[in-house]
Formats: structure tokens, sequence, C-alpha cells
């Protein structure tokens, strides 16, 4: 009876060593896992100069007033165009409402996924975008389009 | 050593000396199921006018069936790494490999359908109560395995229209609290859907999904094997002389098959006259194209978190939320056979939800 109940006793000490060593060894092998699967951040589309090339939409397409379109920075989206005034205006093109790309519409900037409408100012007007958009700042340098971080203006979303 | 015969099996087999009696006698000897097979051949269906709800489950198992052949030869030439491309190959050059594309959309959306139906009948039938509470949470399991199956799959083609739809959705799960962050990062594989969100997606789709769904469909399928065909409560008040049962093998079966056969049909016929279009392939940097909209069976959810827009998103959200808990809490909920006014209370609800499903995916679609 005593040698049964301490067979018991170490038959129950074994498996909850057993459960402690399987536990060990589950975790040492779902960190690894974790590790591989959870996404790297992305590098910084500014570069050491803190500005990033234009791609994809060339100044020869912006050099008027009222022309702008869609392009790239890093691997972001981009909405560059010349106002009225012959200023070169840039916004990282994710609306900030559902993460669509806006469009340059000539009056106003539209996205069409869920109709969010901005003002030429990156204004968030109508529909549903709870912000403005993030703007940045343009230099054109021979014949090559930069854009660079606005500090303090609006939500420096861009390279999050 | 071969097993022994049992005697009340060596009464009903056909006579030694037929062929169909030395075969069943060469299998009884080799796996003992002869009991196994006394229940599933007592196994019935209730009988009566809401009996063609039974047929539901069935009918979502045959598109299934549809989805893995035709999924299984899409493989064949889909390619993560160049997926428009691919597919784009798929229906313009391989032969018939439009219409193998086309019904494995339109097989996705009926099996969805299908499943939705089964879910309302068996919930209004309230065939989620004990004993088969389980029963009914693998069901509702399977069917948020095949609405994730749907949104894994509609982003693969990688055209312009299933990359913006991607993008909103997940911009959706962004927005749950806690770990929406963290599995919207997950999913896409970074802040941006990209090429590495396609090789999430597509290992999702063709192999995570598939195991796991296999493995519930087991499940659900041996539940209801044990535990037969629950009644309705209308059904177990008649008089026993009343009753009228179909036995499951084969009467019932053989019924599923001119049903399955017929949707089979159906399948061929939409796919012919609507066949799946491929619009123009992503531009991660463009802008988004007019006309995303999330496949109709996300289009309630989509409507409703558009009424509540910006910082009052989180009432829309916990609006929706409430309906996959009270689809995971009403077997636990609702036990009462017969249904008591707590369980007609729970019909009432289901109707509103039913309804209100209904008005949310028919406004979603019309605006």
């Amino acid at each position: 009876m005593k040698e049964a109940e301490g067979t018991e006793r170490s038959r129950r000490g074994f498996l909850g060593f057993l459960g402690a060593v399987g536990l060990g060894w589950l975790a040492a092998a779902i960190y690894p896992v974790f590790r591989y699967l959870s996404p790297q951040a992305p590098p910084d589309p500014f570069g050491e100069d803190g500005r990033a090339l234009v791609e994809k939409i060339t100044s020869a397409e912006v050099s008027q007033p009222g022309m702008g379109g869609n392009g790239k920075y890093g691997n972001r989206g981009l909405l560059i165009f010349r106002n009225q005034s012959g200023t070169l205006k840039a916004f990282d093109s994710k609306c900030t409402h559902a993460g669509c790309n806006v469009a340059f519409e000539g009056e106003r900037i539209y996205c069409h996924c869920h109709g969010g409408t901005y003002d030429l100012e990156g204004r968030n007007i109508a529909g549903p975008p709870p912000r403005p958009l993030t703007e940045l700042g343009v230099v054109e340098e021979d014949g090559l389009l930069h854009v660079y971080r606005l500090t303090g203006g609006g939500e420096s979303e861009a390279g999050s | 050593m071969k097993y022994e015969i049992p005697a009340e099996a060596e009464e009903r087999l056909p006579a030694p000396d037929t062929r169909s009696g030395l075969l069943s006698r060469w299998f009884l000897q080799r796996f003992p199921v002869w009991r196994t097979y006394e229940h599933l051949e007592g196994k019935v269906v209730p009988k009566h006018r809401h009996s063609v709800w039974y047929n539901m489950g069935g009918l979502a198992l045959f598109f299934f069936i549809v989805q893995v052949i035709t999924g299984v030869l899409l493989m064949v030439y889909y390619r993560p790494a160049e997926p428009w491309m691919s597919v784009q190959r798929i229906v313009m050059e391989v032969p018939f490999g439009a219409v193998i594309r086309s019904i494995h959309h339109w097989s996705a959306n009926l099996m969805t359908l299908a499943l939705f139906i089964h879910l309302f009948s068996t919930f209004f039938m309230k065939a989620y109560r004990e004993p088969r509470e389980f029963t009914w949470l693998s069901g509702a399991l399977l069917f948020a395995v095949t609405l994730v199956f749907g949104f894994s799959g509609y982003l693969l083609p990688w055209d312009d229209l299933a990359f913006f739809a991607t993008r909103v959705g997940i911009a959706e799960v962004e927005k749950a609290p806690l770990l929406g962050m963290w599995l919207a990062d997950l999913a896409r594989g970074g802040p941006e859907v990209t090429v590495d969100t396609i090789g999430r997606f597509y290992t999702l789709h063709v192999m995570v999904l598939p195991v796991t769904i296999l493995t519930i469909i087991g499940l659900h399928l041996f539940f209801i094997q044990v535990q037969g065909v629950s009644e309705p409560d209308f059904f177990a008040a008649l008089p026993p002389e009343q009753k009228k049962y179909e036995k499951f093998f084969s009467e019932f079966m053989f019924g599923e098959i001119p049903i399955w056969l017929c949707m089979g049909a159906l399948l061929v016929a939409i796919s012919a006259v609507w066949p799946r279009g491929l619009s123009p392939e992503a531009d991660p940097f463009g802008s988004a194209p007019a006309g995303i909209k999330p496949e109709w069976y996300f289009l309630s959810q989509f409507q409703l978190l558009k009424l509540f827009p910006g910082k009052i998103e989180a009432v829309g959200m916990f609006l929706w939320t409430m309906i996959p808990i009270g689809i995971l809490t009403v077997p636990f909920l609702d036990r009462s056979i017969p249904a008591d006014d707590r369980g007609r209370l729970v019909t009432k609800i289901g109707i509103v939800a039913l309804l209100g499903l209904l008005l949310f995916t028919v406004w979603g679609g019309l605006s």
C-alpha cells in the first residue's frame, strides 16, 4: 500500500517534470517562429540627408500649374502637384480614413474608395477622413524631385 | 488473428455462400465495426415541412469539395511571385482556365451563402441546444474559417480592386482595440500591403486554412453522426405516430445527389454567363480606382462601420462584434427544451439580426 503511494507520488513528480520541460521546449520553439513571422520594420524612406527621391512621376509631369499625379518615395505612395500659384505640393498619398491612395483632381484631392475629399492644402473637407493628409516638403534639383519630412506640420505618419 | 463476427451480425448478414456474404464477413473479420454499422444504419432525419434546411450543410460541403478540386487546379499555374501575370495566363492562355477560375469564385460565394442559410436555419430550429453545443460551436468556427478563406483568396489575383479592398479591409482590423495593430501588421507582413502580404495570404489560403477546415469538418460531421439530427420543438411535440423519418443512409444521402448535380450545373452555367473578371494589375502607388467594395459577405459590416465614422467608429465595431459573441454564447444562454420565454426572445433577436444583416448587405450593395 505504502509502496503504491510512493510509486504514485514519483509518477506525479515525473509527469510534473515532464510538463515543465515540455513547456520550456514549447517556449523555445515558439519564440523563433514568432520572430520569424513578425514583420521587419520597413526602411526609412528618407535617406541620410533626410530626403527621398521621387519615382514614377517626373518633374516634367508637374511642370505647369494644375498638373499633378501619383508617384512613390521609398516604399510609399506620393501625391504631388503644382498649385495655381506655381508652388509644388506633396503629400503622402495614403488616405487617413482607410488607407487607399488619393487622387489629384485639379480643384481637390479625392479618394475613390469612400469619397474622402481634401482641399489642395491636404485638409480633410468632406467624407470620412478624420485627419488631414501628411504633407511633405519638395525640392526640385537637376530635374529630379525629392521630398523631405516637414517637422511640426501635420502627423508624421510617413516612414513610421 | 481474425476478429470474430458477432452473433447478431451473423443473423443479418447475407448467406456465407454468396459473394456479398463472403465479402462482408471478410471485412468484419478485419475491422470489427459491426456496432458502428448498426448505429449508422439506425440514423434517421426528421421529415417535416422544414426538412429542406437539412440539405444546406451538405450543400456547403459540396461547394467545399468543388473548391478543393478547382483550387488544386488553379495552384498548378498560380505563382505567388508573379501573381497577376500568372492569373492572367490562367484566364487568357490555359485551356478552360477562365472557367475553372470562375467556378472557384462562384463556388466560394455559394459556399458562404449555403453556410449563412445553414447557420440561420439551425439557429431558428434551435439545434444548438444540449447535447449539440459543440456541433454548433464547431460550425461557427467553420464559418469563421470560411470568411478568412474568402478574404485571403480575394487578394491573390493582385489586381487593383483586390489590392485596395484588402488594404481597406486590413485597415479595419487595425482599428480593433489592443491586438488590432499587431494582427494587421502580422497579416500584411509590415505596415503596408505588399508582395510580402501575398506570401502570407497564399500560405494561409492553400495550406493552413485547408488543413484547419478539414479537421473541423471532420469533427463537425463526426458529432452529427454520433448525435444524430436534432428535432425542432414542433416536431418533437408531435404524437409518435405522426412523426415521420427518413433513413440517413441512404434515403437522405441519395436525396442530396440530385441537389448536388443541379448545383454543379448551376455553377458551370453562372461561371459561363458571368466569368470572374481580372482588373488591371495592382499599382501600390497609384490612386485607388472607383468601385472598391468588399465581397458581399463583408458588406453588412462595411456599411455598419460607414454609419459610425471617425471617433464613434468603435460603436459600430462593438455592435457588429455582438453577432459573433451571440453565436458563441447562444447554446449556453438558451437551453430550455422546449423553448421557454428566453428561447422565444432569442428567436426574436435572431430575426432582428437576420433582417439587419440583410438590410445592411443590400444597402451596402446599392450605395
